[in-house]
């Protein structure tokens, strides 16, 4: 019996050793490379969780098509909560966005001396959508959502929209403070103006999309990715921003669209220093650039003009040349 | 003394027998109930899952289209993280449970130290999280990889660990340690070569319910920032990596976005609860074999 005892050490102390050893050689991530080479080491990526589809589908067509070396890996914190790990000495690469950087998050990027560029990746639109079974919100005008959600106003029933309209509480819901998606809401949408304590703001994008479609008087809003997935379970309300009703689509999100109101540039912050310091992770944000188009509609998003890509990967190309 | 207890009505004992009756219907619905939620889960998680279960999703890499996806990486990463936990709960877990029964000695070190571990128990895994995520990953700055999470799933089933190899030093009867020092045994030659060799079934059994518990957990993970993607697969404990329950977590989430994600999580959940039900039956398969030849 003792025996066993000994042979359990032993198989520890062996996997420890080999493990040791095997995971030495992929460490050494600093030869300097060129874009057409064998390229090594991580990437590693956080932030939005709107933008992960997107950045994932991205990282993997990366790594089987590209460079099968370099381990790009996504996670999805939220925007707010990736920050906090992006503008930290060693923080990650990458950090995805759905809002743009924050005066306060600049701040912390210089005192930490993070240099930080921003990628603008593509476009999304706020989608609001109500459950399947509504058969009243045929539109709504942003003035009326706006007084569904903001604390200062009277507006609690459906009915108080619009006599004709059912005499029943509305259930507003959205995404918590972590994401850009409230963020921009809260700031672009309300002004700033503080939300109804009842509005049920939740983490995580599925229970919304659960929530909306259990509930007959649900109201949420999030990015159209998590609407055009889910389709068959909840309708978007469209929106009247003065020139009749507009639904959210590809083509309506878009730049110019007629929902560009409620469209909103998502993005990617490079950390620059990085950047310079490993290969694998500058050739990365140029793929990024020169492939976002190209996956945005099937992750739900609409591409941006190439000039803008074009102005942003002209800078990336000034940092290999050094 | 006088008698003062009355014979009983037949009314008194109609009710006494109802109650019986009624005390036999609420535990036996109290036991099914486990019974009844273990199926509808069963249930649920094949009918949505079975069909997705393949050669290719096991042995597959992680990709976002769910037709390609496969859980090999959650697979590597899940032995991996057992190579760092094994080892460490083992070593530290049985040494603290022989310092505390065989060698320490009643009083106040070895009432807080035992009182410690008592806390530690009740502890929840996220707090486990927090403090792996501060300790291991930023001040010992080993990053969100094997060697991180393993020691933190350690300390999360340590406790359990040493209570259980404490409860199989202590049945050990004391006549074989007699025995040994009688033959001139040193401490140490009595431990080796007698006590611990008669309690390690039952070591064995506490250990390896902890170790399922270990690979079960989700929420210290969580903490620790495993990535969401993470294609390559873990070669050592100094890798990034992903488990299987993180990997049925994203999945869940996913399935806003893309329905058929469901369907993984279900299928990966199928390979997590066949990998504990043969963990806890081997525990179980440990602890009959054993306990029948005592």
């Amino acid at each position: 019996m003792i025996k066993s005892i000994k042979k359990t050490m032993l198989i520890g102390v062996a996997a420890l050793t080999l493990a040791a050893c095997s995971s030495k050689d992929e460490e050494s991530d600093t030869a300097s490379a060129t874009a057409s080479t064998e390229l090594e080491g991580s990437v590693l990526i956080d932030g939005s969780g709107t933008v992960y589809p997107l950045m994932a589908k991205l990282a993997e067509t990366y790594m089987v098509e590209e460079q099968e070396g370099v381990s790009v890996e996504v996670s999805r914190a939220g925007t707010s909560a990736g920050f906090k790990k992006f503008l930290v000495k060693d923080g990650t690469d990458f950090n995805d966005a759905s809002r743009k950087i924050k005066d306060e998050e600049s701040q912390a990027a210089e005192d930490a001396e993070i240099e930080v560029k921003e990628l603008k990746l593509a476009l999304d639109g706020l989608t609001f959508v109500v459950n399947k079974d509504n058969d009243w919100v045929d539109q709504l005008t942003p003035e009326q959502l706006i007084s569904i959600f903001k604390a200062d106003s009277d507006v609690t029933k459906w009915s108080d929209l619009d006599p004709s309209w059912p005499d029943e509480e509305i259930k507003a819901m959205g995404p918590n403070e972590n994401h850009g998606t409230y963020e921009f809401f809260y700031e672009k949408v309300l002004e700033e103006q503080d939300l109804k304590p009842s509005v049920n703001l939740q983490q995580d994008y599925s229970t919304l999309v659960t929530l909306v479609s259990e509930d007959k008087n649900g109201i949420a809003f999030f990015g159209y990715g998590y609407y055009a997935g889910n389709q068959e379970k909840l309708q978007a309300v469209p929106v009247d921003f003065g020139e009749g009703p507009v639904e959210p689509s590809l083509e309506t999100i878009a730049e110019d669209g007629k929902y560009a109101t409620f469209t909103r540039p998502v993005f990617t912050y490079l950390n620059v220093g990085h950047a310079e310091d490993k290969p694998q992770v500058l050739d990365y944000a140029k793929y990024v650039l020169e492939n976002a188009n190209k996956m945005a509609g099937e992750t739900g998003f609409a591409p941006i003009p190439e000039s803008e890509s074009k102005e942003n990967l002209d800078f990336l190309n000034t940092l290999s040349d050094k | 003394m006088l008698h003062t207890r009355q014979p009983s009505s037949p009314s008194r004992i109609r009710f006494r027998l109802l109650a019986d009756r009624a005390a036999k219907l609420v535990f036996g619905a109290a036991a099914l109930f486990g019974i009844v939620i273990m199926g509808i889960l069963l249930a649920r998680i094949t009918s949505e899952g079975l069909s997705w279960l393949s050669l290719d999703f096991l042995t597959g890499r992680f990709s976002t289209s769910p037709e390609k996806a496969g859980i090999m990486g959650a697979v590597l990463g899940t032995f991996w993280l057992l190579a760092v936990v094994v080892p460490v709960t083992m070593i530290v877990g049985i040494g603290s449970a022989v310092y505390l029964e065989l060698y320490s000695k009643n009083g106040k070190i070895r009432t807080f130290i035992q009182t410690n571990i008592a806390n530690l128990a009740g502890v929840p895994s996220i707090v486990y999280g927090i403090l792996g995520l501060t300790v291991f990953v930023r001040v010992l700055g080993f990053g969100s990889v094997v060697l991180a999470g393993g020691l933190t799933l350690s300390l999360l089933i340590l406790p359990i660990v040493i209570v259980a190899a404490q409860e199989a030093l202590r049945s050990v009867p004391s006549q074989l340690g007699d025995a040994s020092y009688a033959l001139g045994g040193s401490k140490w030659q009595t431990i080796q070569s007698v006590i611990l060799p008669v309690a390690l079934p039952s070591i064995m059994t506490g250990a390896i319910l902890a170790l399922s518990r270990a690979i079960g957990e989700t929420a210290p993970l969580v903490v620790l920032g495993i990535p969401a993607l993470l294609i390559p697969f873990p070669g050592g404990i100094l890798d990034r990596f992903t488990v299987l329950p993180m990997q049925i977590y994203y999945w869940t989430l996913d399935a806003a976005l893309v329905a058929d994600y469901a369907h993984l999580a279900a299928a990966a959940s199928i390979v997590l609860l066949i990998s504990l039900f043969l963990l806890n039956g081997s525990a179980i398969y440990l602890r009959n074999k054993y306990s029948m030849k005592a």
